[in-house]
């Protein structure tokens, strides 16, 4: 693991300056340490200092970029076995297994139906984001003229696959301004592919027959001088792969040099329950590229959630969805709660309406995950949000009667809260524990 | 207490050499030149000086006393010339602008002696009890903020009588002035626009307002006497937290040290002389007896010690002089937390235990209570006790404490072993009980002779500010070395706070000494 905030702190300049952007020199390290700033912010950091912070802040695993532009993918600069402890950073590559001998037209189909998966999850646009194009014609000339067509359909990044080097110069020589990842150097070919991989300036991926004959190949392709690498291990049984990639990024994060790359594995099963799992597996598990033999949508819509879930930065207020939740067998005459959508807030709401026996609608509005005191002092409870709340929610629809309830913490809401929404507020308890006294009280009578 | 006798007020003795026809300085220039060689440099001279200043020097002979206030390194204010050898006294006054209470004191600026102490509440209470309620009022009323600076301004000004009257002093004898407070206070008796200071990203309009002159501010003191306010670090951690690091000397120490103030802002340092971080943990007003349903501060008539027998029983209590209980403070809360737990009534969750059998345990309007004391015996006729809310209450307020120092440690990657020493500030932390404390899991379980209470510091740096320019310039650099840590900003604290809601942690590991834990 990297220095510690405390540790970087001593090798700083100690002025508290502030011309990094933060207060101070040890606030400063702290951002370094949780990779949220570079040195280079730091105008008087000595170069000895910078030296040993490169050092010890050296990625343990190298980024490498695939492709141009916008569509570029960059994979690795991984730091973490599990995503609590920091985060993902670099969402894996979902590549579309296209091969290159069913003609052109069955290639034009498969490219469409390709550029369809793209997905709206929460607001913003998801896609499976490489093309994997796979040589089995053996033809340099049929995979040169499939590239060009991949070319001209999409801008997204390329895996170059074919083990002979010939097909690859073809396919180079149409690609190289796209930067592709060519696949695979192996034992046998490494010596051509490396020099591939240099002359045209592209990422090339090596594939071992065992993580050992992996070690090798990878000595072997640095020691030529190419240093953007994608590996693979060659196991192609799930079991197996998640004990390889378990491996490589262990290692890695312990500083083992030859692993210091991003992985990419396949997710070819004839089975699309199988495959799908299977991709999943290594979605989680740390692979850089899932290339994926299917362009269905169901099966890809899956994967592509997966993904979003899995590389989400979890350093994320502990927060429940701002919705309408049911407690109970809820009728339209149902009380309806307001609170925040601060997890512990609406399970102390949610477990203390339950213990009442009255089903009851709970509506959280959106506060950051903080907590009703915590949001009202910081602006972020206010008459406003509540009212939007009650408007756009749905809960107008799901209840016959106009009355609200707040806790009675913010008490002084009320009035505002009554004007813009046009709900009738009754102001609660102060403490949830109170609701199912306050229900006998003050709901069922009505 | 380290005094040094060179307060932000002073006179300085002067023996100018006459003007000749040799050396036909101006007096104004004979006069700078003179302090030029002891170091101080002058800003303009104040207007009124100037007029009289030939006759004045002639008349004493040019052995002159001149009257300086410090502004800053090398940095001073003319604000007299009289002849030397008269003797007066001068007085400066240290105040405490706290949120609830305001303490001062009228300190003889020449020997740093304290000669009169006096404190009363912040009357700014009738538009809120807390800042947050403060600022809202300040920002959404006309002349809200207005409102709430003549209400600070009222009750320091009120103490300043006091002091005066106490020592026999005119209040036009006090020449300067050293506030300590929270960001908010400090904004408030400003009048600065405290709106941002409670919305992201909590920026304050200055952490380090410059000095201000007390007839400016309309404070009852010599009219160009400077107030001065001690430098915070961020909107939730002021110049009370800063003057409190500054008197416990933790920045300058190699120990790893925790500053805390148990308050409703929860305000904690955590460092030593290389490095300083800080954070609010916003533990809320519990242990001040605010929020509780039979809450109270510290006052005659508060239970500070309480005593369950097992099962619920019986209760024993002690009450602050004696007297029959009105409420129960802090100090009361957390021992009754911590017995109610041993006493077997409620569980680790902070919950009353089903099935007990005791007339103490009642189904109230907002849920069970435990009675302590019943009407009969109290002071108002009314029972006293606890609720199900207040208890959860409570064990919000411990966890928060308890979160934010971990979270601070866990930043530098530190235990909570590796603290040598823990300094309790604040009103508060006089009638803590550390065992009680550490019992709940509010404090970590240390040995206990690193505790130590400090009282109000907040009021003993402004003091030390006021006696020693030097305290004041190393009290602002200190505030500038202080990083602060915003606990709203990933899951670390929310992740702590969650863990510490259990009596006395999910982990027990972290408890050792606590029995059955």
């Amino acid at each position: 693991m990297g220095l510690t905030g405390l540790e970087i702190y001593k090798l700083l300049p100690k002025k508290n300056c502030k011309e990094c952007g933060q207060p101070t020199c040890l606030a400063f390290a702290m951002q370094l340490a949780a990779g949220k700033a570079s040195i280079e912010a730091c105008p008087y950091v000595s170069e000895e200092a910078k030296a040993a912070l490169g050092a010890a802040s050296a990625p343990p695993i190298a980024l490498v970029k695939i492709g141009v532009g916008d569509r570029a993918l960059a994979i690795g600069d991984e730091t973490v076995l599990f995503r609590h402890d920091k985060r993902f950073e670099h969402p894996p590559g979902l590549a579309i297994l296209i091969p290159d001998d069913e003609g052109e037209e069955r290639l034009r189909e498969r490219l469409e139906a390709f550029q369809r998966l793209c997905f709206d999850r929460v607001g913003q646009i998801h896609c499976a984001d490489m093309v994997a194009l796979e040589c089995r014609s053996g033809d340099p000339a049929t995979f040169a003229a499939a590239v060009k067509a991949v070319l001209a359909a999409t801008d997204w990044p390329l895996v170059l696959i074919s083990e002979n080097p010939e097909v690859q110069r073809a396919a180079l020589e149409v690609a190289k301004e796209r930067r592709p990842l060519i696949y695979a150097a192996t034992r046998d070919n490494w010596e051509k592919f490396a020099a591939l991989a240099k002359e045209f300036d592209v990422p090339l991926a090596v594939r071992g027959e065992n993580l050992a004959s992996l070690v090798e190949l990878v000595n072997q392709v640095t020691g030529a001088g190419v240093s953007a690498l994608v590996l693979d291990s060659g196991a192609r049984r799930p079991n197996q792969v998640l004990a390889d990639q378990t491996q490589i990024r262990r290692q890695a994060l312990k500083r083992f040099r030859p692993f210091g790359f991003p992985t990419i594995t396949f997710a070819t099963d004839p089975d699309p329950a199988t495959r799908v799992m299977e991709a999943a597996l290594y979605i989680a598990k740390y692979a850089g590229i899932v290339v994926f033999a299917s362009d269905d949508p169901a099966e890809v819509l899956p994967l592509v959630t997966l993904r979003l879930n899995i590389y989400t930065d979890p350093q994320k207020p502990i927060a429940v969805e701002p919705k309408v939740y049911e407690i109970g067998a809820v009728t339209p005459h149902s009380p309806v709660f307001v609170t925040t959508n601060f997890s512990l807030t609406y399970f102390c709401v949610a477990s203390d309406v339950e213990a009442s026996r009255v089903p009851s609608y709970i509506l959280t509005v959106d506060t950051d995950g903080t907590s009703v005191l915590t949001a009202w002092a910081a602006g972020k409870f206010t008459p406003e949000k509540i009212a939007q709340a009650l408007r756009e929610s749905g809960i107008a629809e799901k209840v016959v009667h106009r009355k609200v309830i707040i806790p009675g913490g913010v008490a002084v809401l009320s009035g505002k809260l009554q004007e813009l929404s046009g709900w009738e507020v009754l102001v609660g308890p102060r403490e949830s524990s109170g609701i199912p006294a306050f229900l006998k009280q003050y709901w069922q009578s009505n | 207490l380290l005094q040094t006798k060179e307060p932000l007020w002073w006179e300085e003795k002067l023996s100018l050499s006459p003007p000749t026809l040799e050396d036909p300085t101006d007096d104004w220039g004979r006069l700078s030149w003179a302090l030029q060689q002891k170091g101080i440099s002058l800003v303009w001279p104040v207007r009124h000086l100037l007029p009289e200043l030939p006759r004045t020097l002639r008349a004493a002979d040019w052995q002159v006393k001149v009257e300086l206030a410090f502004l800053d390194k090398g940095l001073c204010e003319l604000q007299g010339v009289k002849p030397a050898g008269r003797e007066e006294g001068a007085w400066g006054v240290a105040v405490d602008l706290g949120t609830t209470t305001v303490a001062a004191e009228l300190v003889d600026l020449a020997t740093g002696q304290v000669v009169a102490t006096a404190g009363t509440y912040n009357r700014q209470a009738a538009f809120g009890d807390d800042v947050i309620s403060r600022i809202v009022y300040a920002t959404e009323t006309p002349r809200g903020r207005e409102e709430l600076q003549q209400a600070i301004l009222e009750t320091v000004n009120g103490l300043i009588d006091e002091l005066c009257r106490e020592a026999g002093v005119g209040s036009d004898e006090v020449r300067a002035v050293v506030g300590a407070g929270n960001t908010t206070m400090i904004h408030l008796l400003l009048n600065l626009d405290p709106t941002y200071i409670r919305l992201e990203p909590y920026v304050p309009a200055a952490n380090a307002p410059p000095p201000v002159k007390a007839a400016k501010l309309g404070l009852k003191a010599h009219p160009e006497a400077w107030v001065y306010l001690v430098p915070g670090v961020a909107s939730y951690v002021g110049g009370d937290v800063v003057a409190g690091v500054k008197v416990t000397g933790m920045g300058e120490e190699e120990e790893l040290t925790l500053f805390l103030d148990i308050g409703t802002n929860g305000e904690m340092v955590l460092g030593n002389r290389e490095w300083l971080m800080a954070c609010a943990c916003s533990a809320g007003p519990a242990f001040e007896g605010s929020g509780i349903t039979c809450g109270m501060r510290a006052v005659a008539g508060a239970i500070e010690e309480v005593e369950v027998s097992p099962g619920g029983g019986e209760v024993f209590y002690r009450t602050v002089d004696g007297k029959k209980p009105l409420g129960i403070c802090g100090s009361g809360l957390i021992s009754l937390l911590s017995s109610l737990l041993r006493a077997g009534v409620i569980d680790r969750s902070g919950r009353f235990v089903e099935g007990l059998n005791t007339p103490r345990l009642r189904e109230g309007v907002e849920g069970k209570e435990f009675v302590l004391v019943w009407g009969e015996s109290t002071g108002h006729g009314r029972d006293i006790y606890i609720t199900q809310g207040d208890l959860q209450n409570l064990l919000r307020a411990k966890a928060a404490i308890f979160a934010g120092l971990r979270t601070l440690l866990s930043l530098v990657g530190l235990e909570a072993a590796a603290l040598e020493r823990v300094y309790i500030a604040g009103g508060f932390g006089r009638f803590i009980d550390v065992e009680d404390a550490i019992g709940i899991g509010m404090l970590p379980d240390l040995p206990r002779e690193r505790y130590a209470y400090v009282g109000n510091t907040s009021l003993k740096g402004a003091r030390l500010c006021l006696l020693s320019r030097r305290a004041w310039q190393e009290t602002a650099e200190l505030a500038r070395r202080i990083t602060y840590v915003e606990l709203s900003v990933g899951n670390l604290f929310m992740e702590e706070f969650m863990a510490a809601l259990f009596l006395p942690h999910t982990n027990a590991d972290l408890f050792p000494s606590v029995k059955g834990a």
